[in-house]
């Protein structure tokens, strides 16, 4: 609870900071295109981050298929997304959200790595369910709503549903991983 | 005349039976070789088989096509009896269908499907 607790109030103020100046200025976008295509590939690398962790600790079958999943599926969106801002000649602009997110991750990693074996199959899949339930509501709340381009908005939109899938993968192994 | 009467009411109404049944049974056997085995499509997209419930009648194909960029597969729920093993975007999957059948992505395994035979 406490981790998703952090994600969420992460991606808040790191919202917050990055659009606190744009904010002044009537009806303009609090991300720009570039800024949401870098906080969306940033976003999936940390997760095939954590996957990569996973790989190497676990040895639970269901945390292992898992930690393959968001590894080949959060690689799939990059490339799209490369493939579209290479498309649009757009070039993903570094900003406060993705720096926040980046910070967020290295202590994720410290932690995943540092945590006992025995303890590290529920390290790993409650991380999932709390980075995965506050970069849905990311996605839903802040980057569709401001993304203007259209392919753009598409991509992320088509993101949404994996991402809920994913959510309830991690759920169910959850759920196996108490018992 | 009375026997040549009943007689020939006999005939008819035997005659009468006998079309009948063949009708009948003509009826019956054509309803069965009549149905040509048809193709159904499912497509996958954005982590749905759409659609999600399907009916068809036995010995019918049914085709899944991956239209999202993520890999998927189509399995047998919940025992794994087969599967498709996994499919990239743009990729087909098919299978004569004889008994109604409940599967699942392995990959994703929110995704589920079901397949029902005409009663």
């Amino acid at each position: 609870m406490k981790t998703k607790a952090n994600y969420k109030l992460t991606l808040i103020c790191a919202l917050a900071i990055a659009t606190s100046g744009l904010m002044m200025a009537q009806d303009t976008p609090q991300l720009s295109d570039p800024e949401i295509a870098s906080v969306a590939v940033v976003a999936n690398q940390i997760d095939i981050d954590y996957g990569k962790v996973a790989l190497e600790r676990s040895k639970n079958k269901e945390v292992i298929d898992f930690a393959n999943r968001m590894i080949e599926d959060h690689k799939a969106v990059i490339n799209q997304a490369v493939a579209l801002v290479t498309k649009l000649g757009v070039t993903p602009m570094d900003n406060a959200v993705s720096q926040s997110l980046l910070t967020q991750s290295k202590e994720t990693l410290k932690k995943l790595n540092s945590v006992s074996k025995k303890d590290f199959d529920k390290t790993y899949i409650d991380n999932e369910v709390a980075y995965h339930e506050a970069v849905i509501s990311a996605v839903k709340d802040v980057l569709i709503v401001q993304a203007k381009n259209a392919e753009l908005k598409d991509l992320l939109e088509a993101v949404l549903p994996a991402l809920e899938a994913h959510l309830g993968h991690a759920k169910m192994a959850q759920s196996k991983i108490s018992k | 005349m009375q026997t040549l009467k009943t007689f020939g009411l006999k005939y008819v109404v035997i005659s009468g039976i006998l079309v009948s049944a063949f009708v009948l049974l003509m009826g019956f056997k054509n309803s069965e070789n009549t149905h040509k085995p048809i193709s159904h499509t499912v497509t996958i997209f954005k982590m749905k088989y759409n659609p999600e419930h399907l009916v068809v009648n036995k010995g019918d194909t049914v085709v899944w096509i991956n239209k999202d960029f993520y890999q998927h597969d189509v399995t047998d729920f919940p025992a794994k009896k087969w599967t498709s093993k996994p499919f990239n975007k743009g990729e087909t999957w098919s299978k004569v269908i004889t008994e109604d059948t409940d599967y699942f992505c392995n990959l994703h395994k929110v995704m589920k499907g079901t397949i029902r035979l005409v009663k």
